[in-house]
């Protein structure tokens, strides 16, 4: 799922730098936005702003981890 | 007349203990302030009547920059955080050979109406201009706390600042809005009535993302200002049934003109592309041919260095827009499109000869465009389509890092596409009539 995601957000996001360790400081509000509508999108979960935390979008190991959180949830 | 920095003494002398600035962890009241403001003033005591340029932050020492700048009798020019060093030092040896006219504050950079870069000279007189429009056209009060969440090198958050001090209100200044968390933070500061400035991206993520959360503020926000580029009429009628009691202004502004005019388009007709009546210091004249032209105090003093530039856009106290619009029979305004090849992208305008001129610095670049294409969030985004050389492929992000070196970050497109020719006229321009109708 890992290269997945990546593989989504470099073509959506190409300045960003998904290898990084402080992904959040990196990203303006749009690339923020831009996660969540297509993480929501490709995945039919429910993203909200209030998850976007900088803790949430650490790094994409962090996004990997939140979108399986929520896809757990929706199972549940 | 009493510049804003008259109005920051008068403040601190009138409300000494009221908090002028929230940042953070940080409140500044009007007394430490102007303190700072006075203390700071003094490093700039070589600089009257010379263009101060620095970077723009999000925080209360901009505002203590800004204002200290202007108290030492110099010109402030914020520059976006973001612009690469190279350019920063052209333009700081750039400015320090111009005479400024007398009565100048601030130098705005922007690509505006002319279609490249350039600097836009604004008066004392036009920000105490702006400050009235604001608080007549839309209600700013001494009670008010304003959110400030954009870059304050754009004249859509700058001039929030303005009647908030002449007023004696409260700024409560945020990064962005990336971490919306922060927002929501804001609006739980403890005050009867707050208000902020949106571009059209932060409306969309509020009501796709946060539309429940927002509604639970629906008492205390007193009125959101949209500008910069037309807000979608879905996200429209998605804020007015969110917040039902909330004024929510679309406005006509520029950094060339100021600030026009305003729509409170939550009056139960919510209409698509008005702009509402003239403020108090504005005149719209639609000219024959159907642009928008304005006349008033709030008009710049024209851009710095360039007087035959100035001549093509401020004639006769008037400035000329390359918006198309027409009056009302109630005498408001309705935009309609742009009759040049700028594009605005979420309240910045971009010329994309700029972007190509990067673009093409490349090797592997054989012949490109920037368009503007549809964008879920944004309404519309900055795309380049790109011919590559022989047998290459196009790399998005190579592209990418390689324009975010060459220009502001605002001027590197989202979106990239590898074709193999660029349509051209008959002559061999670009044909951007063809991909504006495509």
């Amino acid at each position: 799922m890992k290269e997945e995601i990546r593989t989504i957000l470099e073509d959506l996001l190409p300045l960003v730098d998904f290898d990084s360790d402080f992904l959040f400081s990196e990203l303006n509000s749009l690339d923020v936005t831009t996660i969540l509508m297509s993480l929501s999108d490709k995945y039919g979960i429910k993203l909200e702003a209030l998850d976007a935390t900088p803790k949430n979008l650490k790094t994409l190991d962090s996004i990997v981890a939140l979108v399986e959180r929520k896809l757990q949830e929706k199972q549940s | 007349m009493m510049t804003l920095e008259d109005y920051l003494a008068q403040d601190a002398r009138l409300y000494p203990d009221k908090a002028a600035a929230v940042c953070g962890t940080e409140t500044c009241s009007y007394s430490m302030l102007y303190e700072r403001v006075c203390e700071r003033a003094k490093e700039y005591a070589d600089s009257k009547g010379k263009v101060v340029l620095f970077r723009a932050s999000q925080t209360i020492d901009f505002l203590v920059t800004y204002l200290a700048i202007h108290k030492a009798g110099a010109v402030a020019a914020p520059m976006e955080k973001g612009t690469p060093q190279e350019l920063f030092d052209e333009l700081g040896k750039k400015l320090s050979s111009y005479d400024v006219p007398e009565g100048i504050a601030d130098v705005l950079y922007t690509t505006g109406t002319t279609g490249r870069s350039k600097g836009v000279m604004i008066s004392h007189r036009t920000i105490i201009a702006d400050a009235e429009n604001l608080i007549a056209g839309q209600g700013f009060s001494h009670e008010l706390v304003f959110i400030i969440n954009g870059p304050l090198n754009h004249i859509g958050s700058l001039s929030k600042i303005f009647p908030m001090i002449v007023l004696g209100g409260t700024l409560y200044i945020i990064e962005g809005m990336k971490d919306i968390n922060l927002f929501f933070h804001a609006l739980d500061y403890p005050c009867e009535k707050m208000a902020t400035f949106f571009v059209p991206a932060n409306v969309r993520i509020l009501t796709q993302f946060s539309a429940d959360k927002l509604a639970s503020y629906a008492e205390k926000i007193d009125f959101i200002e949209c500008g910069g580029a037309p807000l979608a009429h879905a996200d429209m009628i998605d804020l007015c049934r969110l917040l039902p009691k909330t004024r929510l202004y679309n406005t006509y502004a520029s950094t060339e003109t100021g600030i026009i005019s305003t729509y409170n388009y939550n009056d139960g007709r919510c209409l698509v592309g008005c702009l509402g009546k003239p403020m108090p210091h504005s005149r719209i004249i639609i000219t024959p041919e159907g642009h928008i032209s304005c006349q008033g105090d709030t008009l710049m003093s024209g851009y710095i260095g360039e007087p035959e530039l100035t001549a093509t856009v401020l004639r006769n106290d008037t400035v000329s827009m390359a918006d198309l619009g027409h009056i009302d029979e109630e005498g408001m305004l309705h935009i309609g499109g742009r009759q040049d090849d700028v594009i605005n992208v979420g309240g910045y305008k971009v010329a994309p000869t700029e972007v190509e001129d990067a673009a093409l610095l490349l090797p592997d670049v054989k012949d490109c465009i920037c368009i503007s294409a549809p964008h879920p969030i944004t309404g519309n985004a900055l795309k380049l389509l790109v011919v590559m050389a022989d047998g290459k492929t196009l790399n998005k992000r190579e592209v990418a890092l390689h324009l975010k070196q060459q220009l502001e970050i605002y001027k590197v497109p989202m979106l990239y596409e590898q074709v193999t020719t660029i349509e051209r006229t008959y002559n061999g321009k670009l044909n951007r009539k063809f991909y504006r109708q495509s």
